[in-house]
């Protein structure tokens, strides 16, 4: 079980480095470019990559940062942390489902970065919930 | 010490984190401030001729761009903004009537240049379309075609072939078509892009819309409308105009 929260965390620690690059790009005015996709300037130049002044990919980098943190604390036994993983990773697979169908359905492009970053929690999510799984199985 | 290693990874990571953020944030180099030679810029409407321009247009340091620049407002604005756009770029897009209505709005306290800086290949149309403007700007109508690819982006840039498109836009702003499509492919097109693109490397530019404000750059979160206009303002109050 421990390797598994192991997994989450250097899984988190991708996501960490795909938020981070973006934020820094955001921050910095550059243009970036897509090497798979090919829309990723019109979606993180579009109104939904700043929420409240604050550049989406920033609030990504926190929120993986957070998995991070629980999930390495989780691996070291801490039982809180585990119970407070689950929530946290829900709420991003949320977030990320829902700036999927901006990508498909309103903006009508794709940026490959954020397709990872949704990839990463999906993966994410996929493990938390096979953990509560395993647990509430094995009591 | 097994109870503390967890916080100990967390800080190291978060350390690593914002270390590399802060170097990466820096590495972005930073723009120069003194102007250069001036170009004599080729001018929209009847705001400056090559022969007035007597003064610097909105330049940095680095390597000279194409010469004469595509300019509009007088040669001694307080304010001289430099544009290195991409017609394709959807952020240089959005920029552009942003940039009409500083235009507007703040009219001979304020010079703008456009330097031609094509992502090549980020964006496929990106280089016919810089071409399409500087042969229409050997004819005396860069604005008019500037104005004409980013208004109509959009409808271009999923083309397959944008030649006839660009030339249909030729025909509408009243270029000589055949003199148009020889200068397309010509040398001297060619050489201009090249100068602007060569003048955005020697001054750090790594993407589109950079923009440059006597000489400083502009952080791109500092480009939408109401931002900007406080930048100019700024710039006016500290120029003392």
């Amino acid at each position: 079980m421990k390797k598994i929260y192991a997994v989450a965390a250097l899984l988190s620690l991708l996501g960490i480095a795909d938020a981070l690059y973006l934020t820094i790009e955001h921050l910095t005015g550059q243009t970036v470019r897509c090497t798979i996709t090919s829309g990723c300037s019109e979606v993180l130049s579009s109104q939904y990559a700043v929420v409240a002044g604050i550049p989406l990919a920033a609030v990504g980098a926190a929120a993986y940062f957070s998995v991070f943190s629980l999930a390495t604390l989780a691996a070291f036994g801490y039982r809180i942390a585990a119970t407070l993983l689950t929530p946290l990773v829900m709420a991003m697979f949320f977030v990320s489902v829902w700036l999927f169908y901006l990508q498909a359905f309103v903006i009508r492009q794709f940026c490959q970065y954020c397709l990872i970053s949704a990839a990463i929690t999906t993966c994410l999510l996929v493990i938390v919930i096979s953990l509560r799984w395993f647990r509430s199985a094995t009591r | 010490m097994k109870r503390i290693l967890p916080f100990i990874i967390i800080l190291a990571v978060l350390a690593v984190a914002l270390s590399s953020a802060w170097y990466l944030t820096r590495a972005i180099p930073a723009s120069p401030t003194t102007p250069p030679n001036q170009p004599s810029p080729v001018t929209k409407g009847s705001q400056t001729t090559p022969a007035q321009s007597q003064q610097q247009p909105a330049t940095a340091t680095g390597v000279p761009g194409a010469e004469p620049a595509h300019v509009l407002g007088p040669p001694n604005a307080p304010v001289k903004l430099e544009e290195f756009g991409d017609f394709e770029c959807p952020p240089c897009g959005l920029f552009h009537p942003i940039l009409e209505q500083m235009h507007a709005e703040f009219g001979d306290k304020l010079q703008i240049t456009f330097r031609e800086f094509p992502l090549v290949p980020t964006h496929q149309h990106a280089l016919a379309a810089a071409s399409s403007a500087e042969a229409a700007g050997l004819q005396g109508k860069f604005w008019e075609m500037h104005d004409l690819l980013y208004e109509h982006q959009n409808d271009w840039k999923k083309e397959f072939d944008v030649r006839p498109v660009f030339e249909g836009y030729a025909k509408q702003i009243g270029l000589d078509v055949e003199r148009y499509k020889r200068d397309l492919g010509g040398d001297l097109v060619a050489q201009r892009i090249f100068q602007d693109g060569k003048r955005g490397h020697s001054l750090g530019v790594k993407g589109t819309p950079t923009v440059f404000m006597n000489g400083r750059e502009v952080p791109f979160e500092n480009l939408p409308a109401e931002k900007l206009r406080v930048v100019i303002q700024n710039e006016l109050r500290s120029s003392g105009r």
